[in-house]
């Protein structure tokens, strides 16, 4: 791979998440109310100058753009700052919550590719079949139902049909496998359903249009099998535009993640930033989207990559 | 909000019998606190955990809201009323093993009065004046004058460790108290994990291994939760789900009067509600009935100044004149005072589900007699900016309330009150409620607040709506759960899991 492909993409990443740093920093304070009238809140002992004692502790009484400087010097060091309400260092605490939602995303992500694939081909195979049709239906309904709803659905059911099931919050992996997956399964079916009807979709497109190609009659003609026509042959070539979008639904994933670790009560990212913006806790926000960014930019690069071993050609011009 | 109520309706079914549940009791409640220091927190995330729980106070507040013994064995006042003397309980140790005595006491007072921690709680102090510690397990609190409410203000002031005392940030984290149950672990967004306190005073208590309170934004989430036996208890559900959750099989929901109430605050500097006419025609225009019915499912009762758990206290509203809705007379009170109707008035509404369907039943009710009102629905941050700083011609809110009188009225209605936001001034009630203070006659005392209550109700600052009920969900396997108007969790000491 060239160094220069490599380079290009690792400028658009730092250029990204700069311009990322300076919209979450004015949105966050463009909203009214801010973090000290919130956090004093019905609190009535409060007399002006501890207010203003609080705000500069803060740093909020210095002008905006300081404000800025102090900041982003300060993410340049590595110190994203404290969080505003508990003291503890920012890092900490998305330190803390990241791992529910990459777990979350990454077994999402897996979910709907690897499944997408069979449901995709078995559509392009059996076009018009009544099962096909079913399948077909299904896929529609996956990409129209909200996630949230979905999820809200599937606790019900769950809860009523297998009473005992552990469907809600989280524990680590390491510490109660079992109890990890079985939290899980939810979730990432919940999560994934729409991510694998649009992917399975794709691939029922691109294999149809694939294998109406020459070089699958020649392969037919050549009396390779079946299997190896439909996955090796036409497959293959259909998967460029899969992997463009499987990057693309990774990073609405990590979107989608916020409202169902809401619905399930998994203590990630999305939990953490939504508090954080309802606290107007500042430093918490700014570093919880950059950090989400930087991963959905990362997943983006990945897939750029990725097109360079699929496709020789690319990373060649 | 429907939606949710859809697909609860289409899966409210029979549910099968919950599987054996493991101790400790799971507690789910909406968000994580944003702090754990009993003397700075203010939300009912923070204080469901820490009160009872964690900490204790010298007194406590029993079910039936009367005061009741805690760390303090018992206590004596002087002739004057001006001295209180409490006896401490002996052998008390903190949970990190150190032991508590008068100087802890002496230390967690003056915490709370100094102006440098700022503690929401410091009014209810302010009236002590001196602190004498007699020997380690007695203490003595002085006051200039008379002080009746001084026993139910101690029992919000949760004793902590006298090394604590200037230090604003480690209780916030890591809370040490002398309760029945002690803090282990706080995973953010996660839970709070509470073991019990195996030293603690009361010998054989609590029965429970521990508590978790998990946090669970999402309502339907958390009613399967009740339902099928992960969580053991919902404290404080809104009446829409504790309707939902009535007559599901494993889950009984326990009710009772709330403390708190639903309220329309008036500004008492911005015209038309200047005037007390107005004010009075607002309590005209209004019936509580039909807004209870239309936004509350009938859960609850018309509120006076005063909440009728407060049965010592309260007034019933029925003797209130301005509380039967009288369109022609709110019309006529409103022409009396001047003002040229259709009147144009903004409300901001508290992010809340009830206050916001309350909200919605007063604007019809409101514009029947001429006052059009433009509800302005508002994200909490804002709202409670607005309110803090007098920015609305009325608003439309909920209030905690408090056991004692006193404790409300005063920084609520008094000239310069800490919670006056409506600007209100009145010198009949800045005399009385200077009275009421410090009064110590039972009957005297009595007698003065009716004078504030009956004043309030129709010319007030407030149109006080209605108390609704306190909903808690509890699951069949909690045995011995006991509801508190207070919205405390004080019986988990004497909760058993089957």
């Amino acid at each position: 791979m060239p160094l220069r492909f490599f380079l290009a993409r690792l400028i658009d990443l730092v250029v990204v998440l700069f311009g990322i740093s300076i919209v979450v920093f004015l949105m966050i304070r463009l909203i009214p109310g801010d973090a000290v009238a919130i956090m004093l809140g019905a609190n009535t002992e409060i007399t002006p100058e501890s207010i203003a004692e609080l705000r500069g502790r803060l740093g909020l009484d210095r002008p905006m753009i300081e404000q800025y400087f102090v900041w982003i010097s300060g993410v340049l060091q590595g110190d994203f700052g404290t969080s505003i309400w508990t003291g503890r260092p920012v890092s900490e605490e998305i330190a803390a919550n990241i791992w529910p939602t990459i777990e979350l995303t990454l077994l999402s992500v897996l979910f709907g590719a690897a499944f997408s694939i069979p449901l995709g081909a078995f559509m392009a195979q059996a076009r018009g079949r009544g099962s096909e049709v079913a399948v077909r239906v299904g896929a529609i309904a996956g990409l129209t139902i909200p996630s949230f709803w979905l999820g809200i659905v599937s606790i019900f059911m769950v809860s009523k049909l297998f009473p005992g099931w552990q469907a809600l919050g989280y524990v680590p992996f390491t510490q109660d496998p079992l109890g990890n997956l079985s939290r899980m399964i939810l979730p990432v079916i919940a999560l994934s359903l729409p991510m694998l009807a649009n992917l399975s979709r794709l691939v029922r497109s691109a294999m149809l249009d694939a294998l109406g190609q020459d070089y699958v009659r020649t392969a037919k003609a050549k009396g390779a099998p079946r299997r190896v026509v439909v996955y090796k042959h036409a497959l293959r070539n259909a998967l460029i535009p899969f992997v463009t979008s499987v990057g693309v639904s990774a990073g609405y994933l990590l979107g989608g993640a916020i409202v169902i670790e809401q619905v399930f009560a998994i203590p990630g990212l999305g939990r953490l930033v939504l508090g954080a913006i309802s606290e107007r806790n500042y430093p918490l926000v700014q570093a919880t989207i950059l950090v989400m960014t930087a991963g959905f930019v990362i997943v983006n690069f990945l897939v750029d990559l990725l097109y360079a071993v699929i496709d020789p050609r690319i990373s060649r011009r | 909000m429907s939606f949710k109520t859809l697909t609860m309706s289409l899966f409210a079914g029979t549910m099968l019998a919950g599987a054996s549940v493991a101790a400790p009791l799971q507690v789910a409640i909406d968000s994580s606190p944003a702090g754990l220091d009993p003397h700075l927190i203010t939300a009912f995330n923070s204080v469901v955990i820490v009160q009872n729980n964690i900490y204790e106070g010298l007194t406590a507040i029993a079910q039936d809201l009367s005061v009741v013994p805690a760390l303090a064995e018992s206590w004596t006042i002087s002739e004057d009323g001006k001295t209180y003397t409490f006896k401490l309980a002996a052998g008390v140790t903190f949970h990190d093993g150190t032991a508590f005595d008068a100087e802890d006491v002496a230390a967690s007072i003056r915490r709370v009065q100094s102006a440098d921690i700022a503690s929401p709680l410091a009014s209810r102090v302010t009236p002590i004046t001196s602190i004498n510690i007699v020997d380690p397990l007695t203490i003595e609190l002085g006051m200039d004058a008379p002080f009746a409410p001084i026993l139910t203000s101690l029992s919000t002031v949760a004793i902590v460790p006298a090394e604590a005392e200037t230090n604003k940030e480690a209780l916030q984290q890591v809370p040490v108290g002398t309760g029945p149950f002690k803090f282990v672990e706080w995973q953010p967004n996660g839970f709070i994990r509470l073991e019990a306190n195996a030293d603690y005073r009361v010998a054989g208590k609590p029965s429970l291994e521990g508590v978790t309170f998990n946090f669970v934004p999402e309502s339907a989430t958390r009613q399967v939760g009740v339902t099928s036996g992960q969580y053991h208890l919902l404290p404080g559900i809104d009446p829409a789900t504790a309707l939902q959750l009535q007559g599901q099989p494993n889950v009984t929901v326990e009710e009772t009067r709330d403390l708190s109430y639903t309220l329309i605050g008036m500004n008492a500097e911005r015209a038309p509600f200047t005037d007390a006419r107005v004010r009075e025609a607002v309590n005209y225009a209004l019936n509580r009935d039909e807004i209870i019915q239309g936004a509350l499912f009938g859960a609850g009762v018309p509120a006076g100044p005063l909440s009728p758990a407060l049965v010592n206290w309260a007034i019933d509203t029925s003797e209130y004149a301005c509380y039967t809705q009288d369109v022609e007379k709110a019309k006529a009170l409103l022409a009396e005072a001047g003002v040229t109707t259709p009147v144009k008035v903004t409300m901001p509404v508290l992010p809340r589900q009830d206050v916001r369907d309350i909200a919605q039943v007063v604007q019809q009710q409101l514009a029947a007699v001429g006052i059009e009102v433009e509800l302005v629905n508002q994200e909490i941050g804002q709202f409670v900016q607005d309110w803090r700083n007098s920015n609305f011609d009325m608003f439309a809110s909920a209030n905690g309330g408090s056991p004692d009188p006193d404790e409300y009225f005063y920084r609520t209605f008094r000239t310069g009150g800490s919670t006056n936001v409506f600007k209100y001034s009145d010198a009949e009630i800045d005399s009385w409620l200077d009275a009421g203070r410090s009064e110590t006659d039972a009957a005297a005392r009595k007698a003065t607040y009716d004078e504030v209550q009956t004043k309030l109700a129709c010319q007030g600052p407030a149109a006080h709506i209605a108390y609704g009920n306190y909903f808690t969900a509890v699951n069949a396997a909690v045995q011995g759960f006991e509801i508190y108007a207070n919205g405390r969790l004080t019986s988990l000491v004497d909760v058993t899991l089957n």
